[in-house]
């Protein structure tokens, strides 16, 4: 009986049309708290993908015996070593360089974003573009049109100016400063950019209506930004802890050890020491908690929801125009400095005839380079046919990462406030933290295991462990990028399909998909072209006889053959812009303008 | 009107739980083909989730729903929105922005050939008078064209039952009243069943055959306007069904034709008349609605004094807040007579607006 013919006997109404119900129906079974079969899925894929390999190769660092590298159970003297010598010195070197080119990456990128966001500076979409240049180009790219510039007899000496006295600062802390930084620089402008664009003119007009002066109000609304300001310093000092070109490069040949070449080091050479190599891992990972763990404490305790319905288009500071001009030319020197300087290294350099090597005849430009890149001067290493299976691996990897990606951040951004939603996303945070060579020393160790290969897979020295590899260093990283436009789709889009005869899927594609389009084209390029030109991985677990083209361009250069391997790095940069190019061209002439009108807004943003 | 188009809906004992939260409980409920039914509640009543239960977005914890005698979730059945033949309009419209304003209303249709789609989606627009907005997308919209978007792709799907999601909320009150009647009657044209949910009593009263009140998740009553209205089950339906004033109060006579002799607590002397709603319990209150409160000048005999502490013109007269006593006041108190603030008055309560119950808060 209704609770309601209880109440209120006097309602003859009520009484008579709940008479008309029949005995209640059965109880359908109370459903209790589950894991599901998704989340199941979910969590052994992550296990074999992150976990197992990172978890068994770190805990060599205290525990060798564990898995037969040694008679120990538990011993320290492997930390003890990895603190000191030329790997203590790679450890120092990696925190205070991180360090630096955090705060001074965040910076500049901060001051960017605003001029860009918040002012009516020149060449705005330009230096959109610019960035994304910037993002997409591997730090060992930047190193060697930096080296193929200053080096003696390089391209400044061919264009005639004289750099002997930056060369020397170059090749040291200075150098990998300034490529570490300009590295750093793209992520924080991103993140920036779009905390800035949720910050909509009433806040700065509550702020001078309410009586604050220009800096009281600066001061009012730029805390605003704080998550986005530390999130920017978080992934820039990760990044840079964990980034390989550089130091597998410019630092090695500058005698400026940090720890992620020292790391690869430990397990190259004969005999490789795994323990000493899973100590420096470890400290690469635990060195990313502190700025992470700070950036979630300030985003838990404190709401920044700024962006509403009522939220007005930005307001832009309209500069005089010799302000103008001074900002614009200051913008265009630091690009310069960033990007302009790597590329015209790499791309001028590819066509100087004995780039590097003193000449009596003067400086001569030819296709050299170009030729050799066709007919190789190291046998069997033709750029073609590594530059092929890294356009394979990058297809492979690209829409594998995509798809799992675009599941994770669906689970990521639902509300469903469970543990295993709460795991996942501290573990993907975390994980975006894992160097790609931790990742890829913990692959070499965990799938050469004896009981792996024996009893669950034997992909060891193979392209499929290269690609899951890709497929578990890029995972994280494309989960978080995809989880903020996930996340702006309202779930009722997919239910109003549902409720008006949409099947699941059809929900998904009609609405969803559209909205997500630009996101998951960017994701897939950003996968595709990191892919291509990844080192840390590629150089760590390439099958033999197989290597992809970064591998191939690094022996060229490990051989002093600076010129060939200039040439293959500007025709793999043309190839990776190439690609992204028919890519959008596709997606503009292909997909409806309502794909293109709405959502996650991609360069634009 | 076509009532033998509508569906019929029998919900039996729903519950729906989030984690330890009860969203609703142990819900019963029959809707006739071609009624309206208005669901009405507070924020966190249930309302929405029984809704979503309805359309099938949400799946409850326990109970049985069926349309047209059809078991939509049962203890091992549980048939997925689009195969339950119905339509929504959102609160938040939900149009697809990627989308243009013919091609979200042409979405239920595309089973369609291309020419009965496209004239389908026309005399749609027609009717809900944005025709000439066919080409636009939701963003180049108004709030109320948008609404407009949403109820026509509701009408598209030619179903037996339509769910409305709080439609009006987002819109401004000229809007609200205009798009109001627009759903009322092209809603009962289509012959369709229509479930109605909203927080706001005048909507349900404007717009309902019959209204469930929704407090905590349970359905506390189910009636005619004019029923819930004349005869509230308890102090939270009185409440928010709309109320002047609600004063402690002292019994003095249960009369036998269900009403009762009080003294207000403020102005123990002064004895009023209501009706006796549920059992009578040591505390009871006194309940006046708006319409049974009149006002007359200070120097009448009869009425409890008071104080005119704030006036607004509405257009036909006035509605006065009245100060009875420091912790007594009345609100939208009607006069077509303008009384200024502070001026001294008398206050008359007629016993057929007036209610006498237990002014139960565990029930808020």
């Amino acid at each position: 009986m209704s609770l309601l013919v209880k109440t209120h006997s006097a309602e003859s109404e009520t009484e008579s049309k709940q008479a008309l119900v029949p005995p209640p129906a059965r109880r359908a079974a109370t459903r209790g708290p589950r894991i599901s079969l998704g989340g199941l899925t979910i969590w052994v894929v992550l296990a074999l993908l992150i976990v197992a390999p990172v978890l068994s190769f770190v805990s060599l660092s205290v525990s060798p015996r564990l898995f037969s590298q040694g008679s120990q159970w538990f011993t320290l003297s492997f930390v003890r070593q990895a603190f000191s010598g030329y790997t203590g010195r790679g450890i120092i070197d990696s925190l205070w360089v991180s360090t630096l080119v955090a705060l001074l990456g965040v910076s500049i990128a901060t001051s960017l974003a605003w001029l860009v966001q918040r002012t009516n500076i020149g060449g705005r979409r330009l230096w959109r573009i610019a960035m994304w240049i910037l993002l997409l180009m591997p730090t060992w790219m930047m190193t060697l049109g930096w080296t193929d510039l200053l080096q003696p007899f390089g391209v400044a000496h061919a264009l005639g100016i004289n750099t002997k006295w930056l060369y020397g600062e170059f090749f040291g802390p200075l150098g990998i400063v300034i490529v570490l930084t300009t590295a750093a620089m793209p992520f924080s402008y991103f993140v920036v950019s779009a905390g800035l664009q949720g910050i909509g003119p009433e806040f700065e007009d509550a702020a001078r209506i309410h009586g604050a002066g220009r800096l009281k109000t600066l001061s009012t609304v730029l805390p605003m930004i704080a998550p986005a300001l530390l999130s920017a310093l978080a992934i820039a000092f990760a990044e840079t802890m964990s980034d390989f070109g550089v130091a597998f490069t410019l630092g090695y040949h500058s005698h400026f050890p940090m720890a992620t070449y020292t790391l690869f080091n430990a397990i190259s050479t004969y005999p490789a020491n795994f323990s000493v190599g899973a100590v420096i891992a470890a400290v690469l990972i635990l060195s990313t908690i502190p700025p992470i763990a700070l950036q979630s404490r300030v985003m838990r305790r404190r709401s920044y929801a700024v962006l509403s319905g009522r939220t007005r288009t930005v307001r832009r500071r309209t500069f005089q125009p010799v302000a103008r001009g001074f900002a614009t030319a200051g913008v265009a020197l630091l690009f310069f400095i960033a990007l302009g300087i790597p590329v015209i290294g790499a791309v001028v350099g590819s066509f100087v005839k004995d780039l590097g090597i003193y000449s009596e005849g003067g400086i001569h430009f030819s296709l050299t380079y170009y030729h050799q890149v066709f007919q190789p001067s190291i046998e069997g290493k033709s750029l073609w046919g590594p530059l092929g299976l890294s356009n394979r691996l990058g297809l492979l990897v690209a829409t594998g990462t995509g798809l799992l990606a675009v599941v994770l951040a669906r689970r990521l951004v639902t509300k469903v406030g469970g543990w295993s939603q709460r795991i996942t996303d501290v573990f993907l945070l975390g994980s975006v933290a894992v160097p790609g060579v931790v990742l890829g020393v913990g692959y070499i160790f965990f799938y050469n295991l004896g009981w792996i290969t024996h009893h669950v897979v034997d992909i060891y020295k193979t392209n499929t462990l290269l690609m899951i590899a890709l497929v578990a260093s890029s995972l994280p990283g494309q989960t978080r990028f995809m989880a903020g436009p996930v996340s702006q789709i309202q779930p009722s889009l997919s239910e109003a399909a549902r409720v008006h005869g949409a099947g699941r899927f059809k929900a998904w594609q009609t609405t969803n998909l559209p909205l997500m389009s630009r996101v998951l084209l960017w994701g897939w390029l950003l996968t595709f072209t990191k892919t291509i030109s990844e080192l840390a991985i590629a150089q760590i677990l390439y099958a033999p006889s197989q290597e992809p083209a970064s591998v191939t361009i690094q022996a060229y250069l490990g051989n002093y053959e600076q010129g060939t391997g200039t040439a293959m790095t500007a025709l793999t940069m043309l190839e990776m812009l190439a690609v992204i190019v028919i890519a959008l061209t596709m997606f503009r002439l292909l997909t409806p303008k309502g794909w293109r009108r709405i959502g996650w807004s991609g360069i634009a943003s | 009107m076509n009532v033998a188009r509508g569906t019929h809906i029998a919900i039996r004992e729903v519950s729906k739980e989030f984690g330890p939260k009860v969203a609703l409980h142990s819900v019963t409920l029959d809707v006739e083909p071609g009624e309206f039914l208005v669901l009405l509640g507070p924020s966190g009543s249930g309302k929405t989730t029984l809704l979503r239960c309805l359309a099938g977005i949400e799946r409850p914890t326990a109970g049985e729903i069926s349309l047209n005698g059809n078991v939509v979730v049962g203890d091992r059945s549980f048939v997925s929105p689009e195969k339950r033949s119905l339509a929504m309009v959102f609160q938040d419209y939900a149009l697809w922005p990627h989308l243009t304003v013919s091609n979200n209303v042409g979405y239920p249709l595309s089973r369609e050939t291309k020419e009965t789609r496209a004239q389908r989606v026309s005399d749609l627009l027609e009717r809900v008078g944005i025709s000439h907005l066919a080409n636009r997308f939701p963003n180049e919209l108004s709030g109320g064209e948008q609404q407009r978007v949403a109820l026509a792709r509701a009408l598209a799907a030619d179903v037996g039952l339509i769910l409305f999601d709080e439609p009006l909320s987002n819109l401004d009150a000229d809007r609200r009243e205009l798009l109001r009647i627009e759903i009322a009657t092209l809603t009962r044209d289509a012959g369709a069943t229509a479930v109605y949910i909203t927080h706001d009593q005048a909507e349900a009263f404007a717009l309902a055959d019959r209204i469930g009140v929704l407090n905590h998740g349970k359905l506390v009553q189910i009636g005619a306007p004019e029923s819930i209205y004349r005869n509230p089950t308890n102090a939270f339906v009185t409440r928010f069904t709309g109320i002047a004033g609600e004063f402690p109060a002292q019994l003095r006579e249960v009369k036998s034709d269900g009403t009762a002799l009080v003294s207000l607590e403020f102005c123990p002397d002064h004895v009023v008349e209501g009706r006796v709603i549920g059992d009578i319990h040591d505390q009871l209150a006194f309940f006046v609605r708006a319409a049974g409160v009149s006002l007359s000048a200070a120097s009448d005999e009869n009425g409890i004094r008071g104080a005119i502490r704030d006036v607004a013109f509405n257009g036909r007269g006035y509605e006065h807040v009245v100060e009875l006593a420091s912790t007594a006041v009345l609100t939208k108190v009607f006069s077509s007579k303008r009384f200024e603030r502070g001026e001294n008055i008398k206050v008359h309560f007629d016993s057929s607006a007036s209610f006498v119950m237990s002014p139960d808060r565990k029930q808020q």
